[in-house]
């Protein structure tokens, strides 16, 4: 346990000595404070105040919206948002942890430790988890706190688009640890996992692909690979879904939540493994 | 509890190399014996192996063939590598930790705790030289210090084995020096230490014994006077010198050279030898000194590797 807490500790500092949890947090914090500047113009705060003078509903042009409906918006929308950010941002700041340990010189240092090589990749991998999960807690952490000053409304629902994004990270990251014990390269695995972000998030549309096949294998391709791969673009709908509660959530497509969950779950954990097994069979 | 430190049996490695499956046999058939307290130095020229062994000891490498105990404990269970120190050739540690970090980082993964490192680190890097480079962040360290650095890297938690690749590569004279005493100060503890290196003069002047790997084998194997005498020339003391008595020595069947006051001579055995000394005190000449001439390690190391590079000096090309 001492090792591979060491090991952790060890990605946590690089972190902070490259820049890419400084500038992860600091972009964030950019955020973060634009939108309390935002929240407390003079208009908002006008609005605000009518909407708690005058039940809970706020003025917008002619129409009145229920405030508490309107808080819910907004956070949904934004965990669309910080769906597709903090997805690449997280995977820009951990891709490396891989090729950079494999680096000739460096991972000598480590495999002449006492620590098995399984145990120490997937004490990397946790690291960038807990990098991810950090951030996210931080971003939406904040706009909650700052929502519920402001409004008073609280909506614990705002967490759980954080749970969704890291799970989706969680799935990707396994693939960029796969891509990077074959490459050794953080240039190919970032690139690599957000192609496989992409064509996901376009197989999504399979049946009208696979109808529009003349072969037959090719359209049964499309459907294998559909049901391979991440659902990247459901687990987006989902974690807006999640956040709004059911009422913009009308199904995904021929999908039920568990099978989205349950098949990205399958492809991160089967691309982790096979990580862990090229990892520990290399020679270096 | 008899286990030997570092113990090797018929340790074969072919490295494939490129799609067209082309193999380049690295190790073939290797045996290797370090005992506690010995220093044991592996020589051998470019691409003969030295590293690919040390590799397989530490588990980085699997071996095609063979098999690799430390302590007893299999090479591939990573529990072998508790009590074993290593400093790799050409080692890359993160730049961004200072001295002091990267030696509770690394001392940490081998699995000291907390006050032990604490009490462990101030000393060891004053003992390579770098207390007062402590708090520097190793991107900033030369060569020489990176490698010092290494060493008390592989020092850190204590080690009962100590495998060196290259271990004063880039160090100055005085440094290679110190570390020359530091290594030896840890065989007299009883540490089982494997040196590879090139440096010929240092390995003769701190090896117990040697080992030189040629394409994969070993080509020859004992301690330093072993490997160093050459039991058939000797150099001979005595007066007066002249020709007849050079003349009356050639009639035994030696070689005789006059080489700076004194006499060189080649003997098949001693009973030549001694027929030698018979024709010396014959002729009413003193005998002074009789020694067997030893060779440098270079000049063994040079006849050893001869051979082999005689179409071309350097690393044999990939086949
Ligand atoms: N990863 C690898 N893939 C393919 N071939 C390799 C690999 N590592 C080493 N070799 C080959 O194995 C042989 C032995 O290499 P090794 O590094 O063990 O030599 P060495 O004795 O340490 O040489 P040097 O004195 O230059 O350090 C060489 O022919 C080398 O080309
Ligand atoms: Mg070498």
């Amino acid at each position: 346990m001492r090792a591979l807490a060491a090991s952790v500790e060890e990605v946590f500092r690089e972190a902070a000595a490259r820049w890419t949890l400084v500038a992860y947090f600091t972009l964030s914090t950019i955020f973060i404070l634009l939108f309390a500047t935002a929240v407390n113009l003079d208009i908002v705060n006008g609005a605000l105040a009518g909407a708690k003078l005058f039940g809970q509903s706020v003025e917008i042009g002619r129409s009145s919206v229920d405030i508490d409906r309107l808080v819910l918006g907004f956070e949904s929308g934004f965990s669309g948002f910080l769906y597709l950010v903090g997805t690449f941002l997280a995977l820009f700041a951990t891709a490396h942890l891989v090729p950079r340990l494999q680096e000739k010189g460096t991972i000598d240092l480590y495999l002449s430790r006492p620590v098995g090589r399984v145990p120490l990749l997937l004490s990397r991998y946790t690291a960038g988890l807990l990098l991810a999960a950090a951030n996210l807690l931080y971003l939406i952490g904040s706009l909650w706190l700052i929502i519920v000053w402001k409004t008073h409304v609280v909506h614990g629902r705002f967490f759980l688009a954080g749970l969704s994004i890291l799970f989706t990270i969680a799935t990707l990251l396994a693939f960029a640890f796969l891509v990077g014990v074959v490459t050794s390269s953080t240039g190919v695995s970032l690139m690599a996992t957000y192609a496989i972000f992409f064509f996901s998030a376009i197989l999504a549309a399979h049946s009208r692909i696979s109808a529009a096949l003349s072969k037959d294998w090719a359209a049964k391709l499309v459907e294998a690979l559909y049901w391979i791969f991440p659902k990247t673009a459901q687990l987006g709908r989902a974690t807006v879904a999640h956040v709004a509660g059911d009422q913009a959530f009308r199904g995904i497509g021929d999908m039920n939540l568990l099978a989205v969950y349950g098949s990205t779950a399958i492809f991160g954990i089967a691309t982790l493994m096979l990580a862990c097994w090229l990892f520990s069979r290399k020679d270096f | 509890m008899s286990a030997l430190p570092i113990e090797a049996r018929g340790l074969r490695k072919a490295y494939r190399s490129g799609l067209k499956g082309r193999t380049v046999l690295a190790l073939d058939g290797l045996d290797l014996d370090v005992r506690p307290g010995e220093m044991f130095g592996l020589l051998g020229p470019n691409g003969a192996g030295k590293t690919t062994t040390v590799k397989i000891l530490l588990g980085l490498t699997r071996a095609t063939s063979g098999e690799a105990r430390l302590f007893g404990i299999p090479v591939g269970n990573p529990e072998s590598r508790r009590r074993v120190g290593y400093l790799p050739e050409g080692h890359r540690f993160p730049g961004y930790l200072t001295a002091r970090e990267t030696l509770a980082i690394f001392g940490r993964m081998s699995g000291v705790d907390g006050p032990a490192l604490r009490s462990r680190i101030e000393p060891l890097l004053d003992r390579v030289g770098l207390a007062s480079w402590r708090d520097v962040r190793v991107k900033k360290f030369s060569k020489g210090m990176t490698q010092r650095l290494g060493l008390a890297a592989a020092l850190v938690h204590d080690p009962q084995v100590l495998l060196l690749d290259e271990p004063t590569d880039g160090v100055d004279p005085v440094g290679r020096r110190e570390i020359r005493d530091l290594l030896r100060e840890e065989a007299d503890r009883g540490r089982a230490i494997l040196v590879n290196s090139h440096l010929l003069s240092e390995i003769e002047r701190t090896c117990d014994r040697v080992a030189v790997l040629r394409a994969g084998r070993i080509a020859a194997q004992g301690t330093i006077a072993e490997l160093t005498a050459q039991t058939t020339r000797y150099r001979m003391a005595v007066s007066p010198i002249d020709d007849a008595l050079l003349a009356s020595l050639r009639e035994t069947g030696s070689e005789v050279t006059r080489v700076n006051g004194h006499l060189e001579l080649s003997a098949r055995d001693l009973v030549q030898l001694n027929a030698a000394v018979d024709r010396v005190r014959a002729r009413g000449a003193l005998l002074e000194e009789l020694s067997p001439l030893r060779a440098s390690l270079e000049d063994v190391f040079v006849d050893l590797i001869a051979p082999a590079s005689v179409a071309g000096a350097g690393p044999k090309e990939p086949s």
